[in-house]
């Protein structure tokens, strides 16, 4: 605000100064020029008549002649006034509307509205640097979730594109340099209430900027960084980052699980689907040689996993030194039918088509198919206006790197308890997804579940606190109950981890103690979460869930109970 | 030499040397108070208090904050003649005359101010 008042005051120094000579002159004028009345008779003009006459005149309305009809020496006098008064006025005009139009101007009236609104929030939000394609998908679903966000951008163009968007105009955003620290603070970074932050710009080095500075000012925020290169991902694990989020190695993670261990797998593609969105029911992928067309970034990863799960494949690359030292590898595109015949298409069960360009993608999975109808596809996606061309293409599975990244931010940032949940799971054995997907299977509807954290504190915790006075302990199945109902009705959730302190149970069973404190990861449907926020909060739900009794409400009632003996 | 410094200079100057004549007219006769005098001072007041916008420091600040009150003094004496000369029936009286002279007085006042400081900021400079 003071720099605009200041840059103003500034600009408006040379007009204002115009003006006042201009009509302090025109006033001497006039006054000193003698005029006549009426009548004829002469008398000289007031400093009121003069100083009225000339702004009338300078700002270019032109009432009239006062008090009567000008005499010649008058009217010879503001012809020559005349021009200069209101040239002296557009002079001003055209000044103050040039500083609007300013560019310096604009920019610094549209940080200081950012910095304010950011100021304003007083609800949990994450800052996000980089709104891609990624970013405007985590936007989007931050904002669906209940949180807020904070956009910094480097493009303009893109943040004038927000405006558009009905869901994205309220959120405060600002272009510039992102990984600056002056634009991050005001971005929010010291702010109370900011969550965390996510580095999501296509550029690795500026991601690897962005969580280096968050750590340094702030080292207690959660700093979540997008790292396509090992050595850049190394670099920001080596001073804390939380979360460095690979799509390539998340990607390559889930195909091995695929190929290891289908039951895991369905077990995590069930978790991390979008709720309510239907359950895939994964077929097993073919035991067989593979091909691997593409031995970049992606295909490396994708290579030793392969190589983990003891899958037999086959690499086409046309770089030279890739295909060096790996027996049966095949030096070409991958595009046309010769390479693929001679990796032996006819006999491979599935095909990975991970280069690094969409248009050779597409092609490799023609041309494969049209070799060998029956092969299984893998395709790497690297643009998303490629969506409809992909879909099209009917390939098993598709790794859209913006999708695999944003779902994966989702996860951490809101559902941190998850992403414990699926370690452990991915270490155990199958008994353990088996046991879960059969539960899972039974309370869901063949759509994907919500995934959502309890923490029982505050507002939540008091439904326990008040079971607690009357001493009554509260168990986790008393909550999976539907309490609102008569007869005893299994809400449709299912714990999954239960954290207290540092020990964490996973799949606790319902006769499970809660405190105060504890945190508790439930999936299911939205239903259910609605219901247990309700029991949570309301004093006598979990108490009359308990013990089938009613809570005594008022304090006067509970203290005669108390003291006439339970 | 500085042109943007000589101009400050002058128009701080000037403006304290025309405030300064038309008070001590006032001093001596009150009814030989030209309405010129003042109209001379205040557009000069005017004028100097915008050459001293946009300096930030804390000395541009205090010189800003004593002009804009020589300014607002200067305002109310004109009104008040204005007003005595135009919108009442007595006129001009030389009541109303002593209490133009009084608040040219004021004004004058914070042009010494003002004219201070700057001879101050000169004279710490040249050291």
């Amino acid at each position: 605000m003071n720099d605009i008042v200041w840059l103003t005051m500034r600009r408006m120094r040379r007009p204002l100064i115009t003006i006042i000579l201009v009509f302090s002159v025109s006033v001497l004028g006039m006054v000193l020029i003698p005029g006549h009345d009426a009548q004829g008779n002469a008398i000289s003009v007031g400093y009121l008549d003069a100083a009225y006459f000339i702004a009338i005149l300078e700002t270019s309305i032109g009432f009239g002649e006062i008090p009567a009809g000008f005499t010649g020496a008058q009217r010879l006098y503001v012809l020559i006034i005349l021009l200069p008064n209101v040239v002296a006025w557009l002079y001003s005009i055209g000044t103050i509307l040039s500083l609007f139009i300013d560019p310096q101007f604009r920019s610094v009236v549209e940080r200081s509205r950012f910095t304010r609104r950011v100021k304003d929030l007083h609800e949990g939000f994450f800052i996000v640097c980089g709104l891609g394609h990624t970013g405007s998908m985590v936007v989007h679903a931050l904002l669906h979730r209940g949180y807020r966000a904070v956009v910094l951008e480097q493009r303009q163009d893109i943040i004038y594109g927000m405006l558009l968007s009905d869901e994205l105009a309220s959120v405060p955003a600002l272009a510039g340099d992102v990984s600056n620290r002056s634009l991050l603070e005001r971005a929010g970074l010291n702010h109370e209430k900011c969550l965390g932050i996510m580095a999501l710009t296509n550029d690795d080095h500026v991601n690897l900027n962005i969580a280096i500075t968050c750590k340094l000012l702030r080292p207690g925020l959660p700093v979540l960084a997008r790292s396509e290169t090992p050595r850049v991902t190394a670099n920001m694990t080596s001073f804390g980052t939380d979360y460095v989020i690979d799509p390539f190695a998340i990607f390559a993670q889930a195909l091995f699980l695929d190929f290891s261990s289908p039951v895991k797998y369905r077990a995590l593609d069930w978790l991390t689907s979008v709720p309510g969105s239907d359950l895939r029911e994964l077929l097993q992928p073919p035991a067989g040689r593979w091909l691997l067309c593409g031995l970049g970034r992606f295909g490396s990863r994708v290579a030793e996993r392969l190589d983990e799960a003891a899958v037999p494949y086959t690499v086409i690359d046309v770089h030279a030194d890739r295909v060096r030292g790996r027996t049966g590898a095949v030096r070409g595109r991958g595009t046309e039918a010769q390479t693929l015949i001679e990796a032996g298409v006819s006999e491979a069960v599935g095909i990975i088509a991970c280069t690094g360009d969409d248009v050779d993608n597409l092609s490799i999975i023609m041309t494969a198919r049209d070799l060998n109808p029956g092969l299984s596809v893998v395709a790497r996606q690297e643009r998303n206006e490629n969506d409809l061309l992909f879909n099209a293409s009917k390939a098993n599975v598709v790794a859209r790197r913006s999708v695999i990244i944003a779902r994966r931010v989702l996860l951490v940032a809101t559902t941190p308890l998850l992403e414990s949940f699926l370690q452990h799971l991915i270490r155990q054995d199958e008994s353990f997804a088996q046991r879960l997907t059969a539960r899972l299977q039974s309370i869901l509807n063949g759509k994907a579940p919500a995934i959502w954290t309890v923490h029982l504190e505050g507002r939540l915790a008091t439904g326990l606190a008040e079971a607690k006075l009357e001493g009554v302990s509260i168990q986790l199945m008393h909550l999976l109950h539907h309490s609102r109902e008569d007869e005893q009705q299994h809400l449709p959730c299912l714990c999954l981890l239960l954290e207290r302190g540092a020990s964490r149970t996973f799949l606790p069973e319902p006769g499970h103690d809660l405190h105060a404190g504890d945190r508790l990861l439930f999936a299911g449907r939205e239903s259910a979460q609605d219901e247990i926020a309700w029991s949570l909060s309301e004093p006598g739900a979990l108490f009359g869930s308990a013990t089938g009794r009613i809570m005594p409400a008022g304090a006067l009632w509970r203290w005669l109970r108390r003291s006439s003996g339970k | 030499m500085n042109l943007e410094k000589v101009v400050f200079a002058f128009f701080i100057v000037l403006a304290l040397t025309i405030n300064f004549g038309f008070f001590l007219g006032g001093m001596n006769d009150v009814s030989s108070l030209q309405p010129v005098g003042l109209g001379a001072a205040l557009a000069v007041s005017l004028i100097a208090t915008i050459i001293k916008f946009g300096d930030r420091s804390q000395l541009g600040a205090v010189m800003l904050a004593t002009s804009l009150v020589a300014d607002l003094q200067l305002v109310i004496a004109a009104l008040v003649w204005g007003y005595a000369a135009y919108a009442t029936e007595l006129g001009v009286t030389s009541q109303v005359l002593f209490g133009v002279s009084s608040l040219s007085g004021g004004a004058l006042l914070a042009n010494l101010v003002s004219v201070t400081l700057l001879v101050g900021e000169t004279l710490s400079i040249r050291r």
